[in-house]
């Protein structure tokens, strides 16, 4: 008498609506009514960040770098961020300048089944080049674990230096848990895009990211794979999952499919924050579906990009709303001069692979008039949240409020490595720096 | 979830320009008022913690939240999205198919849209339609969200290999983490549930439990399996481990379902009161329950007709094959066996491999006096699933003795 009498003080004070999501053959308890999630998020097809750059230890290859899985936690219960089994990821470079992939380096991951159930995230994968229509397997690789603690994964460092893996005819790759090098003030800008000093040019902000991983694939090709007379190769990385229909039951094994008409692509990024800032959210679903060659649709959005106005509204500062010449340049075609990759409009990453490396990058690159840095590729330090900011508000056009604006936020918690793959090893869930620390 | 941050933050910086801009100029940020972003995603999280506690204030949350953000933008597709799906959570099918109808024409060419509009259509009985719209849906948008869809589809047209499969299409895109993942095994598992397969079925309940310690609807799951192998009192403990946590009716009256097969009867009554108060509660909230609460009168054998007249109501409001399946049962339980089997025949109308709605055909089919027939779905029920049910499958199994 007392479970019953409690159960209901409990649902009284609860003191509402219930719902009765049951499903099931059992004719006691049915109601048929099932909430599959709606508005799921698809972490492990989410493309956060991609990076594209010579660097000083290797200046004769070019790297690219793509993350994803957003804002793991390691410390957040168990750790078990893994790549999707079913999707296939793939860094596409176009050398033509037609926005259509020239070369794409495909990714499928297995998982391994472990004594541990679902404790054990490493995994296997393939790379496959495919280059004018031929499919060439150039690697097969293992990721390291993701990073628990000193005791379960010791010697992280060497853990995750063992897992680069070479590429057939040159190059390297890695595939794995890693520290996830964007940085910004996201907390701040959510909070009504408070910058925490002034319009954000004097530091003092907070990096949401600090302490939080993502799963990362880098590539590094030889220079003499992609280059020729105009040097420039536009770059982005996409992923796509099974296409699937109710009435066509075709057995979805991890390795099969192989062609296109089986895939449905399901998220894109060449330049950063392009996804997020430009693209309304309407047209969000078909941008993300789409080869860079389609972009021309999209073009008024870069022309008249909604931040422009908001900065205004928020700052007065005056910054042109309309004809931007300067950022259909900067995301679309490539910035003439520099990396130009003529007339098309491509959302592309542009890097023109004849500008070598420098030892001085300066966070703000091409804007402070270090061309090895974005939007002539994007390196893991760029400070792409300022650069977007200032270059909205008219910096390439010589408006003054070009060099105000910030997030505060100049650089990444952690530094980057001196060698492949670059981005740092991600921080183990012992270490946890967003705890507090008892005495 | 940076795309989803980012996204956010932008909107919202838009939305606070337009509105707050002035006042924000002046350092006056704590007179503005949440923008139409932050709103919709309050309302989506309250939404997604009434799925995952079933502790009913979210919803109201999720509800207050919504519609001032619409009230704000009434052309906003993500809380027109988030309302439709509040709505169907709270089976009002019809609202929400004319909210997800509104945020499709506003929207076309966004996927979710489809997902919102096949949600609420499944529910009224409109399969055609929902699963075109599913279809659509996983054209555009594969993901967790799809894959489920169209397992769901096919676990209707009684294809439970390919919902299977699609399901593990859905896991894999839930990535072993949180209530995503937990959901998406607890899925997997009752689809081998349904089959009767206890041990494949387990394995999964324990992945989802894995995945979110203390999951509710594997707890509830796997106490279903424990009492299929017989083993009574785990399967009390586990189910009075996901009442304590979430008090779903479909819970208690699962646990008062156990204590009665235990040969606890005064226990059971208690749960079984505590069903029949949590109803009302549901009704003073305006929550549509006639349909599950005519199914648990029907089954327990209390207020026949008046669940009759009960599942009439629900079968007008949402003429899903359920509906049609509860219909069918409090009229053979009232003897009105010839209508009954009308009903029942279009229950059974996608093809649907439900042993629950088997077992009641065979009740139907032996109340007209078809001895033949009725074993024939006796049989039919018990092969598809042994233990389909704690309180009717001894029953089928004595009638074909």
């Amino acid at each position: 008498m007392r479970t019953f009498a409690l159960a209901l003080i409990g649902i009284a004070l609860a003191a509402a609506v219930l719902t009765v999501r049951a499903l099931g053959p059992d004719p006691g308890r049915a109601s048929s009514h099932r909430e599959a999630p709606l508005i799921a998020e698809d972490p492990s097809a989410d493309t956060t960040d991609l990076y594209a750059f010579r660097s000083l230890d290797a200046p004769d290859h070019l790297t690219v770098i793509a993350n994803w899985i957003p804002a793991e936690d390691p410390a957040a219960g168990p750790n078990w961020y893994r790549f999707s089994e079913r999707a296939r990821y793939a860094i596409n470079i176009d050398r033509s300048g037609d926005g259509k992939p020239d070369v794409s380096y495909r990714f499928r991951f297995r998982n391994r089944e472990g004594a541990l159930f679902l404790g054990n995230t490493v995994q296997d994968y393939t790379v496959t080049r495919v280059a004018g229509g031929k499919e060439t397997l150039v690697a097969s690789g293992v990721t390291p674990p993701n990073n628990i603690g000193p005791r379960t994964t010791p010697n992280y460092r060497q853990l995750a230096a063992g897992a680069v893996t070479n590429l057939v005819g040159g190059g390297k790759v890695f595939a794995g848990q890693r520290e996830d090098a964007f940085f910004g003030d996201i907390g701040a800008i959510f909070d009504l895009v408070a910058i925490r000093k002034g319009t954000g040019n004097m530091g003092g902000g907070k990096d949401f990211f600090a302490g939080y991983a993502v799963h990362g694939i880098a590539l590094q090709i030889p220079i003499s794979q992609l280059d020729d007379s105009d040097h420039t190769v536009g770059v982005w990385a996409t992923t796509e999952r099974p296409r699937m229909r109710i009435r066509q039951y075709r057995r979805h094994g991890i390795r099969r499919f192989h062609q296109k008409r089986e895939w449905v692509q399901v998220s894109r990024l060449g330049n950063p924050l392009v996804n997020e800032v430009i693209i309304p959210t309407k047209l969000k679903d078909r941008w993300n579906a789409l080869s860079p060659s389609k972009d021309a649709q999209f073009e008024q959005y870069y022309r008249e990009p909604i931040l422009a106005a908001v900065i205004n509204q928020l700052y007065g500062l005056g910054v042109p709303e309309k004809n931007r010449d300067d950022l259909v340049a900067v995301l679309l075609t490539g910035v003439p001069g520099l990396n130009s990759t003529g007339p098309k409009l491509a959302d592309m990453l542009r890097i023109n692979l004849s500008i070598p490396p420098t030892a001085t990058p300066n966070r703000l690159g091409v804007l402070a008039g270090d061309t090895a840095g974005f939007p002539n590729g994007r390196r893991l330090e760029d400070d792409v949240i300022d650069i977007a900011e200032r270059a909205v508000a008219g910096k390439l056009k010589g408006h003054p409020a070009g060099d105000l604006l910030g997030d505060g936020v100049d650089g990444n918690d952690v530094p980057s490595l001196m060698s492949f793959p670059y981005e740092n090893d991600p921080p183990s869930g012992f270490d946890n720096t967003k705890g507090q620390q008892k005495p | 979830m940076r795309r989803l941050l980012l996204a956010g933050a932008v909107a919202a910086i838009a939305a606070t320009a337009l509105l707050a801009g002035g006042a924000l100029r002046q350092g006056d940020e704590a007179a503005a008022a949440p923008t139409t972003r932050q709103l919709v995603r309050l309302g989506l999280r309250e939404l997604d913690a009434a799925r995952r506690t079933g502790a009913p204030s979210h919803y109201s949350r999720s509800e207050a939240a919504l519609e001032q953000a619409l009230a704000r933008s009434p052309e906003d597709v993500e809380a027109l999205v988030g309302l439709a799906s509040l709505e169907a959570s709270r089976h009002r099918f019809r609202e929400s198919l004319v909210l997800a109808r509104r945020a499709q024409r506003l929207s076309p060419e966004t996927a979710v849209t489809s997902a919102a509009v096949g949600d609420a259509l499944v529910e009224l009985g409109r399969y055609a339609e929902a699963f075109r719209a599913f279809d659509r849906f996983a054209e555009v948008k594969p993901g967790l969200a799809a894959y489920s869809r169209i397992s769901y589809a096919r676990e209707l047209l009684g294809r439970t290999g390919p919902a299977i499969e699609a399901m593990r299409l859905a896991v894999d895109a839930a990535g072993d983490q949180g209530e995503p993942a937990a959901w998406t095994y607890t899925q997997l598992g009752k689809l081998s549930f349904s089959r009767g397969r206890l041990g494949a079925a387990a394995a999964e309940y324990r992945h989802a439990l894995a995945a979110l310690p203390g999951y509710v609807h594997a707890l509830d799951a796997l106490a279903r399996v424990e009492a299929a192998r017989g083993r009574l009192r785990r399967a009390i403990e586990l189910e009075r481990r996901a009442v304590e946590q979430a008090p779903l009716p479909q819970f208690v009256g699962a646990l008062g379902d156990l204590y009665r097969a235990d040969g606890r009867p005064g226990l059971a009554r208690d749960q079984y009161r505590l069903v029949a108060a949590i109803d009302r509660l549901y009704a003073a909230n305006g929550v549509a329950t006639d349909l599950e609460l005519a199914l648990f009168n029907v089954d327990h054998g209390v207020r026949l007709r008046e669940s009759l007249a009960r599942a009439r109501l629900a079968q007008q409001a949402r003429p899903s094959i359920e509906a049609d399946g509860v219909l069918a049962w409090a009229l053979a339980r009232n003897g009105r066996c010839g209508e009954a089997r009308r009903f029942s025949q279009r229950a059974l109308r996608l093809g649907t491999i439900d042993a629950g709605k088997f077992f009641q055909r065979g009740m139907i089919e032996r109340c007209l006096g078809h001895r033949a027939e009725a074993r024939r779905w006796f049989r039919r029920a018990l092969r598809t699933n042994l233990h389909f049910s704690l309180r009717w499958a001894p029953v089928a199994k004595r009638a074909l003795r």
